[in-house]
C-alpha cells in the first residue's frame, strides 16, 4: 500500500469523518460511605458508563449495632432506651411501636391523656425528622438557605419536645403503661403528678404557626424554583407495584398514589379523633415525594393544634406492676413513623425481657429498592433520588 | 381496629387455612415449610395481600447463652415468619413455618416479592438458613470473613460474658419497698 501523502492533494480537514465505535468499559463508582449525601454510612457500588448507572449495589452494615441481639438481654423498660436510638431523627416516634406491642401483651389500658401527649410528641418528631428532610434534600439538589431555614424552625420544635421530655433527639419518654412525668414540671409526688411544663399549651401553639409559615415559605421557596423542579421532576419514579413489591412505605408510598396512611388504618393513637388531610402524590417522582412531606409537616401541625385544644385531663399512668412481666404471647404492632412502616414482634415467653424482638424498619425496606430503580439512570437522578428516600442509617442497620 | 371487617378478612381466610391463630390482634397463619411458597403466592394472588412488609426467623432453643429460655421446654427449631399486608385496607397477616435446625434450608420468595431478598440476606447471615433459589444470598450486614450467625441463641454476647447483666437487681427495689433509694424518679 502507498503511504506517501502528496501534499499537493491533500484532502481538507473539515471533509474528514470519523465514525469509530469506541468500546467503553464500565467504571465502578464507589460513593460513600463517608459522601455527604448518602446520610451517613451508607456505601454503594455503582457502575457506570459514562454519566448512565448500569447497576447500584447498596452496601450496608457499617452501623449495624444488633438491636435485636441487645434487646433480648434486657428487660422491657430498658428496650425503649435502644430503639428510640434507631432511627435518631424522630426518636420518640420509635417507641411508640414497641411500647404498644407490650401494652397490647399486657392488656392495658393507657390513659387518655398519656395517649393524647404521645400523639403531641409523635406529631413533632414527625415535623422536626421532615424538617431536616426539607433543608437536606434541598441542600442535595444545590440550594443552600432552605438547609438553615429548616433548622432554625426545627430547633424550635425540638425546644418544644426538651421541655415536655428532658431530651431532644432521645426522650426516652415512654413507659409502659403511659408516659413518664415530664421534666421541669416541679417535684412529683404521688399525689400530685405533673406533665406538661408550664407554658407549654401557648408556646406550642406559636411554633405551630411558625411550622405552618415555613411550610408556605418552603412551598414558595423550594418549590417554586426552576432548578429543584428539573432535577426532581420525573426523576425516580417508582410505581405502586414496585413500592408493594419491595415493602416500601411512608411518604414514599404515598407519593406513588396509594392513600395508606397507618395513622387512619391501625388504633395505635387516637387519631380517629383529629380531622387531618392524607396527602398523596401523582406521579411517584422525586417532586411528589418532597410535596408530599412538606404537606405533611403542615398536617401534623394541624393536629397538634387540635390536640392542644382538646387536651384530656387524668392520669398518665396506668396501673402497672412494679416488676414488668409480659404474659406469653406474640404480638405485632405497627406505626406510622415519619419514614414509613415502623413495626416492632414482640414474642414473650413470660419472662423480664423478650425471647426474640423482630424489628421492621422503614429505611431499610425503602432503600431496598435502589438496584431495581437506578438501573439505567443518570448520575444526577442518583443523588436527587437518594435523597428523596429520607433514610436514616441507624433506620438502615439497626 | 381496622377501616375494613376484620372478621369478614379472617372468615375468608379460614375457608383456605385451617391453621389460623389470631392473638392479639395479630392474625397468624401457621402452614408446613413445604407450603411456604405456595402459600405466599396464594394470599397475594388471592387475597389481595399484595404489600410485603418484613421476613424473620426466630430460634427456638431450651439451651440458651443470652436471655431466658422459654418457660415450657420446646422441640428445638427455626420458624420463619414472614409478613404480609393489603395496601389499602390494612388488613395484616404473619405466615409461619417451622423448619429444621440440621440443615436448615427454604425456598425463597425472591420471585413473588423482589423486596424479601435483603430481608432473606439477613436471616441468612443472622440465622443460618439457606433461602433455595435465592439469586445472591451473601452477608447484608456483617464483614464477609465474619465466622457465626449472631442471632442463633448459642451465640453468646461478648459484652455479657465479661461484665453480666445486674438483671433483676435493675428492676426490683422501688423506693416504697424500702429496700433501695434507687429507682425511678
Amino acid at each position: 500500500m502507498d503511504t506517501t501523502i502528496d501534499p499537493n492533494n491533500m484532502p481538507h480537514v473539515s471533509d474528514a469523518s470519523v465514525s469509530v465505535e469506541i468500546e467503553t468499559e464500565d467504571m465502578t463508582l464507589n460513593i460513600g460511605p463517608q459522601h455527604p449525601s448518602t446520610h451517613g454510612v451508607l456505601r454503594l457500588v455503582a457502575k457506570v458508563d459514562g454519566e448512565k448507572i448500569s447497576s447500584v449495589e447498596p452496601v450496608l452494615g457499617y452501623m449495624h449495632r444488633g438491636y435485636e441481639k441487645l434487646a433480648e438481654v434486657r428487660t422491657y423498660p430498658q428496650i425503649t432506651t435502644l430503639v428510640n436510638r434507631i432511627d435518631w431523627v424522630s426518636g420518640f416516634a420509635n417507641e411508640i411501636p414497641f411500647i404498644a406491642a407490650t401494652e397490647k401483651l399486657m392488656e392495658i389500658e393507657v390513659p387518655e391523656r398519656a395517649q393524647h401527649i404521645r400523639l403531641i410528641l409523635t406529631e413533632m418528631a414527625r415535623i422536626a425528622s421532615h424538617f431536616v428532610f426539607n433543608g437536606a434534600y434541598a441542600l442535595e439538589i444545590g440550594a443552600l438557605s432552605p438547609m438553615f431555614l429548616a433548622m432554625e424552625d426545627r430547633e424550635r420544635v425540638l425546644d418544644l419536645i426538651e421541655s415536655v421530655t428532658g431530651g431532644r433527639f432521645h426522650p426516652n419518654f415512654n413507659r409502659i403503661g403511659g408516659v413518664k412525668p415530664a421534666a421541669g414540671a416541679g417535684p412529683t409526688t404521688k399525689k400530685d403528678i405533673q406533665d406538661l411544663p408550664a407554658g407549654f399549651y401557648e408556646e406550642t401553639k406559636i411554633v405551630m404557626e411558625k411550622v405552618l409559615e415555613a411550610v408556605e415559605r418552603f412551598e414558595n421557596l423550594v418549590g417554586g424554583n426552576e432548578v429543584f423542579k428539573a432535577r426532581t421532576q420525573n426523576v425516580g419514579i417508582i410505581s405502586k407495584e414496585m413500592c408493594e413489591d419491595y415493602g416500601v412505605s411512608g411518604p414514599i408510598l404515598r407519593a406513588s398514589g396509594v392513600k395508606f396512611d397507618l395513622r387512619t388504618q391501625t388504633n395505635f393513637l387516637p387519631y380517629d379523633k383529629f380531622d387531618f388531610e392524607i396527602p398523596i402524590g401523582e406521579n411517584g417522582d422525586c417532586y411528589d415525594r418532597w410535596y408530599v412531606r412538606l404537606i405533611e409537616m403542615r398536617e401534623s401541625a394541624r393536629i397538634i393544634l387540635q390536640a392542644i385544644d382538646s387536651m384530656p385531663s387524668g392520669s398518665l399512668q396506668a396501673k402497672v406492676p412494679k416488676v414488668i412481666k409480659v404474659p406469653k404471647g406474640q404480638s405485632y404492632v405497627r406505626t406510622e413513623n415519619p419514614k414509613g412502616e415502623m413495626g416492632f414482634h414482640v414474642i414473650s415467653e413470660g419472662g423480664l425481657g423478650p425471647y426474640r424482638l423482630k424489628i421492621r424498619t422503614p429505611s431499610f425496606s425503602n432503600i431496598s429498592i435502589l438496584p431495581a430503580l437506578l438501573e439505567g439512570q443518570l448520575l444526577p437522578a442518583l443523588i436527587a433520588t437518594l435523597g428523596s428516600l429520607d433514610f436514616v442509617l441507624g433506620d438502615v442497620d439497626r | 381496629m381496622n377501616q375494613s371487617d376484620p372478621q369478614s378478612f379472617i372468615d375468608s381466610l379460614s375457608s383456605k387455612f385451617n391453621n389460623i391463630v389470631n392473638e392479639f390482634d395479630t392474625l397468624k397463619i401457621n402452614v408446613e415449610s413445604s407450603q411456604w411458597t405456595e402459600t405466599v403466592s396464594i394470599l397475594k394472588n388471592d387475597f389481595g395481600l399484595t404489600y410485603f412488609s418484613w421476613l424473620s426467623a426466630i430460634d427456638w432453643e431450651n439451651e440458651v447463652s443470652v436471655g431466658d429460655p422459654p418457660k415450657e421446654p420446646v422441640n428445638p427449631h427455626f420458624e420463619i415468619i414472614c409478613c404480609l399486608s393489603e395496601s389499602i385496607e390494612g388488613n395484616l397477616v404473619l405466615v409461619s413455618t417451622k423448619i429444621e435446625k440440621e440443615n436448615a434450608s427454604i425456598d425463597s420468595l425472591v420471585s413473588i416479592f423482589a423486596g424479601s431478598n435483603w430481608h432473606e440476606r439477613e436471616a441468612y447471615e443472622m440465622f443460618g438458613i439457606d433461602f433455595v433459589n435465592h439469586p445472591n444470598l451473601t452477608k447484608i450486614y456483617l464483614p464477609d470473613g465474619y465466622e457465626g450467625n449472631p442471632m442463633l441463641k448459642s451465640f453468646e454476647l461478648i459484652s455479657r460474658e465479661v461484665k453480666p447483666w445486674p438483671g433483676e437487681v435493675d428492676v426490683e427495689g422501688m423506693p416504697e419497698d424500702g429496700k433501695k433509694e434507687e429507682g425511678e424518679s
